[in-house]
């Protein structure tokens, strides 16, 4: 559908609005919140991610994109609700217990919004018990722990812990500059992002497993 | 040769009679943790902010004792006493930023004194003050002629994020171009009064430090750097070489899209080549090691905090190898000494660096 593909256009230059103006077109066309989900945002977000991920772009052009994406799920809130839309899964997010940067975790908050997912963001220095008490409050299919710092990363494995000992199977995504993969699986993570764009395939993967 | 002349050389990309060692950044636990091996009566490891006068006055007089014994060539000073405690968790420099400090390293900017153009309107940047170069006038009565001493500027990048929120910046760049260009003038403006200072008071080498990459790129696109952040720090470095000062510059990541610009740009240094940032001392010294001095490289991520001694005597050996033919190396680890790395693996940096840095005798 022509309009649906101007929103992706619209939201990969980060024209909020034209983004807006868009949406509220397709809604008086009776188009579903769902198909404009799928078809405008995440496509148009999934296409910007990519060319992220293969440093086309840069974080600013992620940030207006993101910016143009929430005034459309702004504008779709009410009709959401009415159709029952669901989401793709439930993140809670935030940098670890100690650090006090949230770019990285910004960033990969964008991604996950950006392929459909609900998004609980807690900010920074999250401890343990914060995350698993807002997963599972969430019901949330994902904790994802950011960290930059060599001295902080090492707080991750407390959720992790935490997590067995009450037997919870929320999967926990780790990621992060000083991070790496043998690193992730010393803590028993479920899964590891070596950057933000990378991070939603690595969910949807756990997902289907 | 002492230690100036050594780096003076190494900046001239010509080889000294060893391969220089500097410490970019160093943490209060690492000082502790190394100046145990050198001396009594250090305290517990805690933030400068915990400690009394004398545990102050100790701390400062171990750093230069590690830069002695251990032959470090260079020392580093930046800004102290510019900024106010607001509470136990809280500081504000003199910009009106306001930082949430952390035990893990140095303080955050969390609060931001402008949102937008408006907010420019009624603020007043602040002054430099020669009080503030305390550091450095204390390194150069120590260390005399003896040591190149370093300086930590920020460049228009770090300051600008700093004064508008790292994210806000970003969208400005799109939003309101003009605003953005007007902060970053207002922080060069700054640095241009402070180089005066600087050089009254006997430096030898700035370092623009500007972070401006991750791991995979720059953060910012390579146009967007071009257009808000290197022409502010040009001039910075144009204004330094006249004053007859060498200019290093630093920023963590990987700075491949933006090394040629950088390059053009007259700077002698690069700092810190992180090898996890593809900033590898093979690659880096064979693409550009003829224009500029490359200063890092030994792993501060995984090597010096889990690694072990010999491991890291290795590392340093190799980076020699791979970088100081034809002089135009200095070695030095790939980010600041933080809270996290060993001691014993810092020691055992300094020693290598003596051990393999020797060039043949002339």
């Amino acid at each position: 559908m022509e309009i649906l593909d101007q929103i992706s256009d619209f939201i990969q230059q980060g024209n909020m609005d034209e983004v807006a103006r868009l949406t509220n077109s397709t809604i008086e066309q009776n188009i579903s919140p769902q198909d404009i989900i799928d078809k405008g945002l995440v496509s148009g977000m999934g296409i910007i991610g990519e060319k992220f991920k293969n440093n086309e772009v840069f974080v600013p052009e992620m940030l207006i994109a993101a910016r143009a994406m929430n005034k459309a799920l702004e504008i779709l809130e009410p009709e959401m609700i009415n159709a029952d839309i669901k989401s793709a899964g439930t993140l809670v997010i935030g940098s670890v217990e100690g650090d006090l940067h949230d770019i990285g975790k910004n960033l990969v908050g964008i991604m996950f919004k950006g392929a459909g997912f609900k998004i609980i963001d807690l900010g920074v220095d999250v401890s343990a018990d914060r995350f698993i008490k807002t997963a599972k409050e969430n019901t949330a299919d994902f904790i994802g722990l950011s960290a930059l710092l060599t001295t902080t990363m090492t707080n991750m494995e407390d959720t992790i812990k935490g997590l067995k000992a009450e037997n919870l199977s929320i999967k926990v995504l780790v990621g992060g500059a000083p991070l790496t993969e043998k690193f992730a699986r010393e803590i028993e993570a479920d899964g590891y992002a070596p950057d933000a764009a990378s991070a939603v395939g690595v969910a949807r993967s756990l997902l289907t497993s | 040769m002492n230690g100036k002349e050594r780096i003076m050389t190494a900046l001239e990309i010509r080889e000294a009679d060893r391969v220089p060692l500097y410490i970019h950044g160093i943490n209060e636990e690492p000082i502790i943790g190394i100046g145990r091996h050198l001396t009594d009566g250090l305290p517990e490891p805690k933030k400068f902010y915990q400690m009394n006068d004398q545990e102050k006055m100790k701390l400062l007089d171990t750093l230069f004792l590690i830069h002695d014994e251990f032959d470090v060539d260079g020392i580093t000073s930046f800004e102290i006493a510019h900024e106010k405690e607001l509470d136990e968790k809280h500081v504000t420099d003199d910009w009106n930023v306001m930082y949430t400090r952390s035990p893990h390293g140095l303080p955050v900017a969390t609060g931001h004194p402008l949102k937008n153009a408006e907010d420019l309107k009624t603020y007043t940047p602040p002054e430099p003050k020669a009080e503030h170069l305390l550091l450095l006038n204390l390194a150069r009565d120590r260390f005399k002629d003896n040591k190149a001493c370093f300086w930590l500027m920020r460049g228009a990048y770090v300051l600008s994020w700093r004064l508008v929120g790292m994210e806000n910046l970003m969208l400005k760049m799109f939003d309101d171009p003009e605003f953005v260009h007007q902060v970053a003038n207002m922080t060069m403006e700054f640095n241009l009064k402070q180089l005066e200072l600087l050089v009254q008071a006997g430096l030898d080498v700035l370092v623009i430090e500007d972070d401006i990459a991750d791991k995979n790129s720059t953060i910012i696109s390579p146009l967007q750097f071009q257009e808000f952040v290197n022409p502010y720090n040009r001039k910075l470095v144009d204004r330094a070489h006249d004053l007859g000062l060498k200019v290093v510059r630093h920023s963590d990541g990987n700075l491949w899209p933006i090394l040629d610009l950088l390059i053009e740009t007259g700077y002698d240094g690069l700092n810190p080549l992180e090898p996890q940032a593809d900033m590898g001392m093979k690659k880096v010294k064979e693409y550009c090691g003829d224009k500029l001095c490359l200063l890092g490289n030994i792993d501060c991520v995984n090597l010096l905090p889990y690694g072990t001694e010999e491991e890291v005597d290795l590392a340093v050996k190799k980076t020699i190898e791979d970088g100081g033919k034809g002089g135009g190396l200095i070695i030095c680890s790939s980010n600041s000494l933080h809270p996290g790395v060993k001691p014993e693996n810092c020691i055992a940096m300094f020693e290598a660096t003596r051990k393999y840095g020797q060039y043949e005798l002339r």
